[in-house]
């Protein structure tokens, strides 16, 4: 058999081991962050600790797992032996925020490590002061929840009582974190079983070296994509609206992608220092929401694992929100990774106009309302909002779609209604959100709740209500993202992006998400485009008439093209020219 | 003589089986006619009846007429009308996306505009009570809007509407009123379940592709009757059950992806027949290849599906690439690896196979039609396992050196290595894709493909099959008689079935007994209704249930079937117990409470005899003695070429070693070196193998 087939034969095997390992995840887990948002991942090391091979999973933990078993093997590297389990959650030894564990089990051929099996896991609680260990307010590591450096949670196939213990007096479900962690160690029963077919297979010495050529492909490919394009540098700042601690003071995030030969340098380096907030990065997420811009501009995807981390170099200097320092906090750096993904984009898009969209909708917005219904039962209804794409240079921003950065879904709301004392009174595109553009940015959604209940705690972690979503190649931005309470109500009050309250019975609480950016010169627009906009009413008559340059009247709108040509040309010959990079609406 | 045929209509042929009462079996397979699939139909059973003159009493059909209208966007000028503040639900979705780091990422296009998604004034609360009555006026302007915009069919989803139906059939009475001519879904009745998003997209795919449906229902059974044909036209669903051309055309949401249905519903009867507990099929054509999994006798089925969505490499995680389709289905894993798929080396020098396919047009390099890039039919063309005097008995001439050519120039030149083990690693590369296919069907759902015996078919499926079980630690292998049109056999021995739900979401230690009892009973009602008026007489239907439940505080929930007679609460919550061992390994301590989701129904029609004849006798075809085929370890050997008589008597137990081909006049049968082969009674050609390696 010619080698490229084998290798290939091999590379379709030990993938389908990492997507039967995110499937066992996926089928076992108790927890909704699990199945609704998908918030986990599964790999196959090799006996170094490198990423071979990933299983289908979020992109915001790609490359973590390699640092976290890195911490591991650091502790440990003599000290492996067969049975053994390792587990750490530590962001400050290899892990990225306390509610995501991950668990190792080293996998044995011929009495050596040959790999390992890798998983990480969001778990719904891991203590703190607050239900979920997730909030933005907190200032410091020491309040996020239980803090587990790398250890063995198995020693030789025994348990860890004490670290059982441990960990079950300090989270608050603990029956839910030790189901999700079985199904963790399912996944790594899987990989073992996968792992141990392909050794009688092929034997552990081709085994290892067909490992390694897997990583030699991905590593072939992402150079042939990156010397397809043009070498330079650029660099790009923006901007996080605050850390809900100094209310009001902006974040800045500077990114510098440096593109030579085969080769990507990604720079954080002028970033804002770490913040009080619990939006402070670890390395690896950064990395992570570096390398998912950097991948989402190349021709190919290739497989996820270490050949593509080799050519694409990320910098981010410790002590900045790219890099946190002991005792930063960062249970809600989710915020971070959203925002990173954007700035990165803002910098390629410099280099490869054609190739990067505008700024998207900042991220998702997090939003939880908990209380206690008339039977004094808890209830806790956790939420993400998300899905206005940023237009891109051949096509219009996407509409209600699930951001780059997470693939999560939406809940029903007949469910919410039916599960918690809510009511959802809209969920809806709101007209005149997206940036205008050649190319539309995604359009606002608009999601309302009523309190049925004498009251809850509301919490909100939002973004881009005072940085708006920015516009690239003449497109406009996207409009800000709102928090209302009482909307057209005469108690009717603008809230904070971020925000922890409570809501009383038969208060509504309003969040519009932001539009995203639009893309090209708004004035040439197809006129088509315009029109069907207007029609299905994402776009109103004097929002035409201001942002594209279009007359239209009735209903349905119907345009009136000479009226408009003569408007455009008029519009054309008097304005400013278009910025490239677009913060504000065209005058 | 009467006859029952079954009409089977591909991508590329429509396949047309007839089957006497003593059964006796005439195929035919024509090049499909997209423009008009009718034309296709009917030259079919012409030719059929020439060759077996008879009177026709069923016709079965299946048919992509649903699956195309949404495909190519050809549907009905299309409405929805909606609770006012949620008219954006059908293109929100549940926000998911099937690819990562993907920029060119482009959503389906909502199959109702948003200026023809139009809002009613009302609210439900999610127990049915009314929170805010429906407003006449907002009604009479929505069909004031429906008018205007010439609207031919409309969908209604209003919330909460699974739990009190009536502001849905207000509005539906008035839109029907005011616009006899406009078609009506209504949500209500499709999927009365709570989930906004899967409940509105059902209706409104049912709405969208109905009048196409109907309009092809009504001229299909009227060519029928200019043929001289009384006998009813009936059609299979999704679900794998047959059902009444009046049914289809009101309801074709539940006809939507019946194509492949109809070869797992064969396989299911010839596992009961055959006495098999497992069978995984493997369906395997010109551009993808299809796993199902059949258990004791029965289909197993998934609660939804994505229509359009394309092939998803097997994976059931990535969703969000097609129209999502809520209604019950057979289960079945899709990978895009066909005779069709074409081989290449990529970028970094890894050789791949599809999804790219050459299709029928310009096809292969082998059919000379222009074709350029090699594909797995030209793979096993050069390698001889295909036969170069031509497929479908001669009709199609292959040309050997062209494809030999192809396949030096972009395989095995590149990776250095002889033609022969160039086309081989393909086809081995081809078959590890199609592992993934059954593994979806086996392992991801607990089972190991070793406990079940392979039934393979479509063109392609035979000559992979031995390869494919020995990988997998498959023992047997059962190629069916027919197996080029097994699909279209399968639909003559299908049943009619009618599935129905309804959400009911509670408690299960503090359910009504009485309450389950009443949803049970409307259920049955249901569908005792429907089959009377399909004409099944009280002693000819068949009933049964299904819960489906979940521990309070999941998120997903599993489906547990139900005994017949008097159901508990206690009793549903105990048969969730064990169903989720079964599946996921586990179940929680008896005090974890369990939560009732919706109970759903199935009602089938039993026939009146024996859908399934006796035995199949194998047909005649002219083959050649032998031909040089090669092999990974002989290299190239004289290999026998037998037709499947040349496997001697029926029955006959004996069996023939490996290595030889079985060619058939639409599909070729490979039996590798260590595999035997027989006939069995029914004229099955079984095949052992011996084990490479393990599940």
């Amino acid at each position: 058999m010619p080698d490229p087939i084998t290798e290939e034969l091999f590379r379709n095997a030990i993938s389908a081991v990492g997507d039967e390992m995110v499937l066992t995840i996926f089928r076992t887990a108790y927890s909704g962050v699990l199945k609704n948002i998908m918030d986990f991942s599964a790999a196959v090391c090799d006996a170094e600790g490198r990423l071979v091979a990933q299983g289908l999973s979020l992109p915001g933990h790609l490359c973590s797992i390699p640092v976290a078993l890195g911490a591991v093997l650091k502790h440990f590297g003599d000290d492996i032996a067969e049975g053994d389990i390792f587990i750490n959650n530590d962001p400050y030894d290899g892990g990225m925020h306390l509610p995501d564990i991950f668990i190792f089990r080293p996998l044995f051929a011929d009495g050596a490590v040959i790999a390992y099996a890798a998983t990480i896991c969001h778990h719904t609680d891991v203590g703190g002061r607050v239900p979920g260990s997730n909030a933005s307010d907190s200032t410091e590591i020491y309040a996020e929840g239980l803090r587990i450096p790398p250890l063995k949670l198995y020693d030789a196939g025994k348990a860890n009582t004490t670290l059982f213990r441990m960990i079950e007096r300090n989270v608050r479900i603990p029956g839910r974190v030790f189901g999700d962690i079985r199904s963790q160690l399912a996944a790594c029963e899987i990989a073992a079983r996968g792992m141990a077919d392909l050794v009688a297979r092929y034997g552990d010495d081709e085994v290892r070296r067909l490992m390694v050529a897997m990583m030699d492909y991905s590593e072939r490919l992402t150079r042939h994509c990156l010397s397809e394009l043009p070498d330079g540098e650029a660099t790009f700042t923006d901007w996080i609206d605050d850390d809900q601690i100094d209310m009001g003071v902006p974040i800045k995030l500077v990114c510098t992608v440096r593109k030579r030969g085969d080769t990507m340098e990604v720079d954080w380096t002028g970033s804002a220092p770490q913040v009080k907030g619990a939006i402070n990065n670890t390395w690896s997420y950064t990395a992570a929401m570096s390398f998912t811009a950097v991948k989402s501009v190349l021709s190919i995807n290739m497989p996820n694992n270490d050949g593509v981390f080799r050519p694409i170099k990320v910098i981010a200097p410790p002590g900045t929100i790219t890099n946190g320092k002991l005792p930063a906090a960062c249970a809600a750096r989710g915020l971070t990774g959203f925002r990173g993904v954007d700035c990165a984009f803002g910098a390629l898009a410099q280099l490869y106009p054609d190739r990067v969209m505008a700024a998207s909708d900042g991220g998702n917005t997090g939003l939880t309302i908990g209380g206690y219904d008339k039977e004094l039962n808890p209830f806790i209804y956790v939420d993400f909002i998300s899905g206005a794409w940023g237009a891109r240079p051949w096509a219009d921003g996407l509409d209600g779609n699930t951001c780059m950065f997470a693939n999560m879904a939406s809940f029903s709301v007949e469910v919410i209604e039916a599960e918690n004392p809510l009511e959802v009174l809209d969920y809806e595109f709101v007209p005149d959100t997206g940036g205008a553009g050649k190319f539309r940015g995604g359009m606002s959604q608009r999601k309302t709740w009523r309190m049925l209940a004498d009251e809850g705690i509301l919490q909100v972690r939002a973004d881009r209500q005072t940085h708006r979503p920015y516009g690239l190649g003449g497109g406009g931005p996207g409009a800000y993202g709102r928090n209302i309470l009482d909307p057209g109500l005469p108690t009717e009050e603008k809230l904070h992006a971020k925000l922890t309250m409570t809501l009383r019975r038969g208060q509504v609480f309003r969040h519009d998400l932001p539009g995203a950016g639009g893309h090209g010169d708004a004035l040439s627009r197809d006129l088509t485009m315009v029109a069907k906009d207007l029609r299905d009413g994402l776009v109103t008559i004097d929002a035409a008439a201001r942002d594209y340059g279009v007359i239209a009247r009735g209903d349905p709108p119907e345009i009136d093209v000479p009226a408009s040509e003569a408007l455009r040309a008029g519009l054309h010959a008097t304005r400013k020219p278009l910025p490239a990079v677009a913060w504000e609406p065209a005058a | 003589m009467s006859l029952r045929i079954g009409i089977d209509i591909g991508g590329t042929f429509t396949d047309l089986v007839a089957i006497t009462e003593d059964g006796r079996v005439t195929t035919h397979k024509v090049a499909s006619s997209p423009h008009d699939y009718g034309e296709g139909i009917i030259e079919g059973i012409r030719s059929l009846l020439s060759r077996e003159p008879g009177s026709v009493t069923e016709v079965l059909h299946a048919t992509t007429v649903g699956s195309n209208t949404v495909l190519e966007a050809k549907g009905a000028r299309t409405a929805l009308i909606t609770t006012r503040g949620f008219r954006d639900i059908l293109e929100i979705r549940d926000l998911r996306m099937p690819v990562l780091y993907d920029q060119h990422w482009t959503k389906p296009v909502a199959l109702v505009e948003r200026r023809l998604r139009l809002e009613v004034t009302e609210k439900l609360r999610p127990d049915g009570s009314v929170s805010v009555p429906l407003d006449r006026a907002s009604v009479a302007a929505a069909i004031s809007r429906l008018r205007d915009e010439r609207v031919e069919s409309v969908a209604i989803c209003l919330l909460h509407s699974y739990a009190n139906p009536t502001h849905e059939r207000e509005v539906a009475d008035a839109v029907r009123t005011a616009l006899p001519d406009v078609a009506v879904s209504v949500s209500s009745e499709i999927l009365p379940e709570i989930k906004e998003y899967p409940r509105t997209s059902t209706t409104v795919i049912n709405a969208y592709v109905q009048p196409v449906v109907r309009a092809y229902i009504t001229a299909l059974d009227a060519r029928l009757r200019g043929l001289g044909i009384d006998a009813p036209l009936q059609l299979m669903q999704s679900n794998g059950g047959l059902a009444s051309a009046a049914f289809a055309a009101a309801a074709p949401a539940h006809i939507i992806e019946n194509g492949p249905a109809a070869g797992v519903v064969g396989g299911a009867a010839l596992a009961r027949r055959l006495n098999e507990p497992g069978i995984i099929t493997f369906d395997m054509g010109g551009t993808t290849a299809k796993a199902g999994l059949i258990e004791h006798g029965e289909v197993i089925r998934t609660e939804a599906i994505e229509v359009g969505g394309g092939v998803m490499a097997g994976s059931r995680l990535l969703v969000g690439a097609g129209y999502m389709l809520k209604l019950p289905a057979i289960d079945l894993a899709e990978v895009g690896a066909g005779g069709g798929s074409i081989c290449r080396l990529d970028e970094g020098g890894a050789p791949k196979v599809g999804p790219r396919s050459a299709g029928a047009d310009p096809g292969p390099v082998c059919y000379g039609r222009g074709g350029v890039s090699p594909t797995i039919t030209d793979c096993n063309l050069v390698l001889g396992y295909l036969d170069p005097g031509g497929l479908v008995g001669g009709a199609l001439r292959l040309d050997r050196d062209a494809a030999a050519a192809a396949i030096a120039r972009d395989l095995a030149r590149p990776l250095g290595c002889s033609v022969e083990e160039a086309a081989f690693g393909m086809l081995r590369l081809a078959s590890a894709t199609m592992m993934r296919a059954i593994r979806a069907v086996s392992v991801e759902r607990g089972r190991d493909p070793r406990n079940f015996a392979l039934l393979a078919f479509g063109g392609n499926g035979p000559l992979f099959a031995a390869g494919i079980a020995q990988e997998l630690g498959i023992e047997r292998v059962i190629v069916p008689p027919l197996p080029g049109v097994f699909s279209a056999f399968g639909l003559l021995v299908a049943d009619t079935e009618h599935h129905a739900s309804q959400s009911l979401r509670v408690r299960l230690d503090a359910a009504d007994p009485a309450r389950i009892a009443s949803v049970l009973a409307a259920l049955a009602d249901a569908g005792a209704e429907q089959l009377t008026r399909d004409g099944f007489s009280r002693d000819r239907r068949l009933f049964s249930r299904a819960a489906q439940a979940r521990y309070l505080g999941q998120s997903s929930e599993i489906v547990v079937p139900l005994p017949d007679g008097e159901v508990t609460p206690a009793m549903i919550a105990a048969l969730f117990g064990e169903q989720h061992e079964r599946i996921y390994g586990f179940r929680a301590p008896p005090e974890e409470p369990v939560e009732l989701i919706g109970l759903s129904g199935m009602a089938r029609g039993l026939p009146d005899c024996p859908r399934l004849p006796e035995r199949i006798p194998p047909l005649a075809a002219e083959v050649p003695p032998m031909r040089r085929a090669w092999f990974s370890g002989d290299g190239w050997i004289d290999t026998p070429v037998i037709d499947r008589a040349g496997l001697g008597p029926v029955g006959g137990s004996v069996g023939r070693h490996g290595p030889f081909i079985v060619q058939e006049y639409d599909a070729t049968c490979l039996v590798p070196r260590g595999a035997r082969a027989w006939l069995d009674p029914f004229g099955n050609i079984v095949m052992t193998v011996g084990s490479r390696g393990s599940g």
